[in-house]
């Protein structure tokens, strides 16, 4: 018995109990009233004659690791937590706003009539920003006003929206599942919640602490969550990447959380090019894609695969690093495009030619890019790395960095003769 | 002030030697007193109590005691005993107990070139941060990490409250640095050509086998040589200890020929840790099973 299951037990055989026992009056009323379909037992019975479970595992009621495993590789994640799994697989498949529980229900009640009230004010702040905007400037009293009060209606209509949703059950069951739909206002909200407790916390942390903020761009404040795969291994902000993995182009996640559709730029850069003449550090492009579209639901982005012919500026450079130089730091930024216009992509592949020392500050005012995401990978010198250098024909693959050795300072005698 | 210990036990001597009569006291005490002035009047004014025959004069306190007085010791130890309470209160100015100077502070002033490793301030605690291009050591201390200028500044914008020092490249460098400003930095290395055929995991070149030793037979005996390089895998060879087999060196690398590999030992992997660790008690047992036979079988023959 997996270890879900045992844990589960208890509960569900108070559950059972309850039905079968302790209401017989109430035994064959309740399968009839709460039984929209099926039994889930009679269902997995049909089926058993034609098929084993564990040859068509279901999604919703897997416990099992090995089945669990067995459906992930098949492209099928299992929904929500294992306990949860174990429980439904067990209980009789009752709707969940008809769980007849006196107090559960009543609640219920509390919470509709909210949501009813909410609806109501939507809908109410609907007309008033209709109104608004049938008013000329200067019945509203100026254009200044009329944008400010504008904006804040549709602040608090957003707020309205997401409150209205907020205190329901199913819902947030649903996000808890991962089959949240990001194009409501209500999931993007509890996903934007959930991504600034923690991961983005990380993300921010990480940005700092290796000093993209000031070295790459002036300040950035992420507002969309990026995930980075190389392959189908996804890359934590600042690890260490082989450069075997980073030969070919990721693949971003990009989650946004606000509504509509943004153009973007994403630039990937290195910011510690080893200059041994100069005795620091210079810039290299090693990626630049503009006027690309992401929104909520439209997440997923493949540098590899953007069209070369109205989006990527300059293609993906594997990134090196010299034997012996200090890790080099890649950070992968994502501007919005001023109010979300496209930029002439001909022009700015005619000027963005060379990737040495092109700065993501010279870009941001050229093209006026406010930075919206941010992410970080590094790379050092691995086994692979003289490999990848020689075939992408890297000049410098045969030179080691050493470390130059300090000059002394003067000798000085201890007690100069003025002491003595 | 009296040290009440090393002086009690002269009197605790004197004691002895007057006990058995006054009379006798008297006499000794003054022969004593009259060699030895410095033990001083508080022995005369309770010894003398009845002999008027001394030269010194009679203290205060010798007419407030009784002449009847029980024993010299008792009446010492309640006037001259300095109890640890007291003691342990400290003597005013009392500096021959202050300990020498740990030669803390500045070692590099503001301004002054420093080169890695240059130890700039020295303290007890965090009096001073490591800014730009500094390190603390493992007891504070500040020392450089660049060879440039020293600067102590504060930075309010990373810390309200703390001092750090700095080094800056420049001779007239200011510290700090705007908080968005990019990050001055020095590579500090050189670049050297490097062969990269010793990089680990290329494929190693053909290399000459080197000689072996074997034994050979001619009329004097048996003399040992080396085999030249080309002829090591030539099959058997005849080896010192009479025997023809093959060199260790190529026994030792069978395995590699063979292409054997061994798996890379996980620490995680408990289960087979566990496995193993049975099988060794296992073994043991058994061996331990068989000793315990052999000896109980070598009794049974006794």
């Amino acid at each position: 018995m997996a270890h879900c299951e045992r844990a589960s037990k208890p509960l569900l055989q108070c559950l059972q109990k309850t039905y079968t026992k302790g209401l017989p009056g109430l035994q064959l009323q309740s399968t009839r009233a709460f039984q929209t379909t099926a039994l889930a037992r009679e269902e997995v019975q049909t089926e058993t004659k034609s098929q084993p479970f564990y040859r068509a595992p279901d999604p919703e009621l897997v416990t099992n690791p090995r089945l669990e495993r067995q459906l992930l590789r098949q492209g099928v994640a299992p929904v929500g937590s294992r306990r949860r799994r174990a429980a439904l697989s067990d209980s009789l498949n009752i709707p969940f706003e008809q769980l007849p529980y006196q107090c559960f229900q009543e609640a219920r009640k509390v919470l509709l009539a909210d949501r009813e009230e909410k609806l109501r004010d939507i809908t109410s702040m609907r007309e008033k920003i209709a109104r608004l905007e049938a008013l000329t400037t200067e019945q509203a009293g100026g254009e200044q006003v009329k944008k400010s009060k504008l904006r804040a209606m549709e602040l608090h209509l957003d707020y309205l929206k997401v409150q209205a949703d907020i205190n329901d059950p199913l819902v947030k069951r649903k996000f808890e599942d991962g089959q949240g739909d990001m194009s409501k206002p209500i999931y993007r909200f509890l996903a934007d919640r959930k991504w600034r407790e923690y991961r983005r916390k990380v993300l921010v942390q990480r940005i700092t602490q290796m000093k993209v903020v000031p070295d790459v761009v002036q300040s950035c404040d992420p507002t969309l969550d990026t995930k980075l795969y190389f392959g189908r291994r996804q890359i934590q902000p600042g690890e260490f990447v082989d450069s075997k993995a980073s030969t070919e182009a990721p693949k971003l996640d990009v989650q946004m959380f606000e509504g509509g559709e943004k153009l973007v730029t994403i630039a990937v850069v290195d910011s510690d090019v080893p200059n041994v003449e100069k005795d620091s550090f210079d810039y290299k492009m090693h990626y630049l894609a503009v006027n690309v579209p992401i929104s909520a639901v439209n997440t997923k982005v493949d540098l590899g695969q953007l069209p070369t012919d109205s989006q990527v500026v300059l293609p993906w450079v594997p990134p090196v690093a010299q034997k012996g130089s200090p890790y080099h730091r890649l950070s992968l930024l994502i501007f919005e495009q001023k109010e979300s216009q496209s930029l002439d992509f001909a022009a700015i592949k005619a000027k963005e030619k060379r990737r040495e020392n092109l700065h993501c500050r010279t870009l941001q005012d050229r093209y006026h890019l406010k930075p919206i995401g941010a992410f970080l990978f590094r790379t050092q010198w691995d086994d692979s790395m003289y490999e990848v250098m020689k075939s992408i024909g890297y000049p410098d693959a045969e030179m080691e960095l050493r470390r130059k050795r300090a000059e002394r300072l003067p000798y000085k005698r201890r007690n100069p003769a003025n002491m003595r | 002030m009296f040290q009440s210990r090393g002086v009690l036990a002269p009197f605790r001597a004197l004691e002895r030697a007057i006990a058995p009569s006054t009379l006798r006291v008297a006499s000794y005490s003054t022969s004593i007193l009259s060699s030895q002035r410095p033990i001083l009047s508080a022995i005369t004014a309770n010894s003398t109590t009845a002999s008027s025959s001394t030269t010194l004069p009679r203290t205060n306190t010798t007419r407030l005691l009784s002449p009847s007085t029980p024993s010299l010791l008792t009446f010492l130890t309640q006037q001259q005993v300095r109890h640890a309470s007291h003691a342990s209160q400290g003597t005013a100015n009392r500096h021959s107990r202050d300990p020498a100077g740990k030669r803390l502070g500045a070692k590099r002033s503001a301004g002054e070139y420093v080169v890695p490793g240059c130890i700039i301030f020295k303290q007890r605690g965090t009096k001073w941060w490591p800014g730009e291009n500094c390190g603390m050591g493992r007891d504070h201390t500040i020392y450089s990490e660049q060879s440039g200028y020293v600067r102590y500044y504060l930075d309010p914008e990373r810390h309200p409250k703390r001092k750090y020092i700095g080094v800056v490249f420049e001779k007239d460098g200011k510290l700090p640095t705007p908080r968005n400003a990019v990050t001055r930095r020095k590579l500090g290395r050189v670049a050297v050509r490097f062969d990269p055929a010793d990089l680990p995991n290329r494929q190693p070149q053909e290399q000459p086998q080197s000689a072996d030793l074997v034994a050979e037979i001619t009329e004097e005996g048996t003399t040992v040589g080396s085999v030249p390089a080309a002829a090591v895998d030539e099959g058997l060879q005849f080896r010192p200890g009479y025997m023809y087999r093959e060199a260790n060196w190529s026994i030792g690398r069978i395995a590699e020929r063979a292409g054997v590999t061994a798996d890379v030992h996980s620490r995680k992997n408990r289960w087979l840790a566990w496995r193993r660790r049975q099988a060794r008690r296992d073994r043991t047992a058994q061996m331990k099973s068989l000793k315990r036979q052999k000896k109980s079988g070598r009794k049974a023959k006794n």
